[in-house]
């Protein structure tokens, strides 16, 4: 398996007024899962938290700024999120759904982009944030893609074209995610060697990262950790709608009601 | 009693012989040689495959044509045994008790596969068995160049055919 090149990191120190972070991600928010907006609303209306950090795939999709203009759910999103930023600082990590939500979308809504990955100075530690796809090293296929629909040549082909058009191809990818459903998983999970790396290259000791849908905490060799978040569904039984809560005494998943 | 025995027969690559696991997963077991006595896996392909975790398969014919199944098996998973290279397993949807037909063969040691907690996330997948022979048939499987045709990924580019799956 080719190990690719380490990126950069992005370096984010937290004021010293920071005793409470609070780590999303995976909510996969749609018009067609009404409860788990509900339950985002409603979190990000509340949480105690003196900031939040949204480590990926909040949407479930998304076709360009120009369609959460209109009204419309994603412009329910953009009305929730400027309203928390009101209230505390909001920050947003691309995840693999939703990886062309543009700057001036989170500008509009009061929100600080994140770069994938980034090393967060908090509590006297290095805290590597990142949604971790890019380290699913085994899904050669979808690096391939990844890599692809990275590019800023790839998007702003994309952008430019009608939104009809746009929604038509998100209508089809959401097709694709769903017939892969059906057909039957497993996914991989990120790889130990490029997690170790990661690490190493950012001077961090914990990793925290959403992506797999299955929270956990692992350890890394060096006495090191990865700690994964859980996904988002309030209409599951029972209901995923957690937020992983970091103050300087440690980490907890906080069960949002 | 002995554990039954299944031989897959590759066409081109030679014949992979697992043994099931009737003890610890009778009910996957049974489930799967069901499919076998009655043909479902003959003329199916090895539809997803990615060195470095798994080869997934009896759910295709060639061409991608998805085959019906019948209903879903209940979840094993949580029955100690761990899903270790060259194991087989259920493959299935996201609702953890929604295997069928569709099993794979792990390729490495996927730990995070396995049972943690009786939950959508933590149910894990339920290994039912092991490759006593033809390894190197996988290994040669798990080596074939894949790419992306119409909804799905990392399918091989060449079909990797299931010839017909026996009871020995």
């Amino acid at each position: 398996m080719a190990r690719p090149a380490l990126p950069r990191f992005q370096e984010l120190q937290a004021p010293g007024s920071w005793h409470t972070l609070d780590f999303i991600s995976d909510l996969h928010l749609q018009a067609a899962e009404p409860a788990t907006f509900e339950a985002w609303r409603r979190y990000m209306g509340s949480t105690p938290a003196d900031a939040v950090f949204i480590l990926g795939d909040l949407f479930e999709v998304w076709v360009g700024d120009d369609h959460a203009q209109q009204p419309g759910f994603h412009a329910d999103c953009g009305a929730v999120l400027q309203a928390a930023s009101l209230r505390t600082p909001v920050f947003f990590m691309h995840g693999n759904r939703d990886f062309l939500v543009g700057d001036g979308f989170l500008r509009a809504c009061g929100v600080t982009p994140l770069a994938d990955p980034a090393v967060l100075g908090f509590a006297g530690q290095r805290w590597l944030l990142t949604h971790g796809d890019a380290l699913c090293l085994a899904d050669a296929d979808y690096l391939q893609f990844r890599g692809e629909v990275r590019q800023p040549a790839w998007q702003l082909e994309f952008l430019t074209r009608p939104l009809a058009q746009r929604q038509a191809i998100a209508r089809g990818l959401r097709e694709q995610s769903e017939a892969r459903k059906r057909s039957g998983v497993p996914y991989p999970d990120l790889d130990g060697p490029a997690v170790a790396e990661w690490l190493g290259a950012a001077d961090a000791r914990v990793m925290i990262h959403g992506h797999t849908h299955r929270p956990a905490e692992h350890g890394v060799e060096g006495g090191r950790q990865r700690i994964v978040l859980s996904d988002w569904d309030a209409a599951a039984q029972p209901p995923r709608q957690q937020a992983l809560r970091l103050t300087r005494d440690g980490f907890r998943r906080v069960a949002l009601d | 009693m002995s554990n039954p025995k299944v031989e897959l027969h590759i066409a081109g690559y030679g014949v992979i012989t697992l043994e099931l696991d009737q003890d610890k997963a009778p009910k996957t077991v049974a489930n799967f040689l069901s499919y076998v006595s009655k043909g479902h896996y003959d003329n199916t392909v090895f539809h997803r495959v990615i060195p470095g975790f798994m080869v997934q398969g009896g759910g295709f014919e060639p061409g991608m044509n998805q085959k019906p199944t019948d209903a879903p098996v209940e979840n094993e998973a949580n029955n100690g045994l761990k899903n270790k290279n060259y194991t087989v397993a259920m493959a299935r949807t996201q609702a953890p008790h929604s295997a069928s037909a569709q099993f794979f063969i792990n390729v490495a040691d996927n730990e995070f596969l396995n049972h943690t907690a009786p939950s959508a996330q933590g149910w894990g997948y339920a290994v039912f068995g092991k490759v006593i022979g033809g390894t190197d048939v996988v290994d040669r499987i798990k080596a074939v160049p894949t790419g992306r045709k119409g909804f799905h990924d990392d399918v091989p580019k060449d079909d990797v055919v299931i010839e017909k799956a026996v009871v020995v």
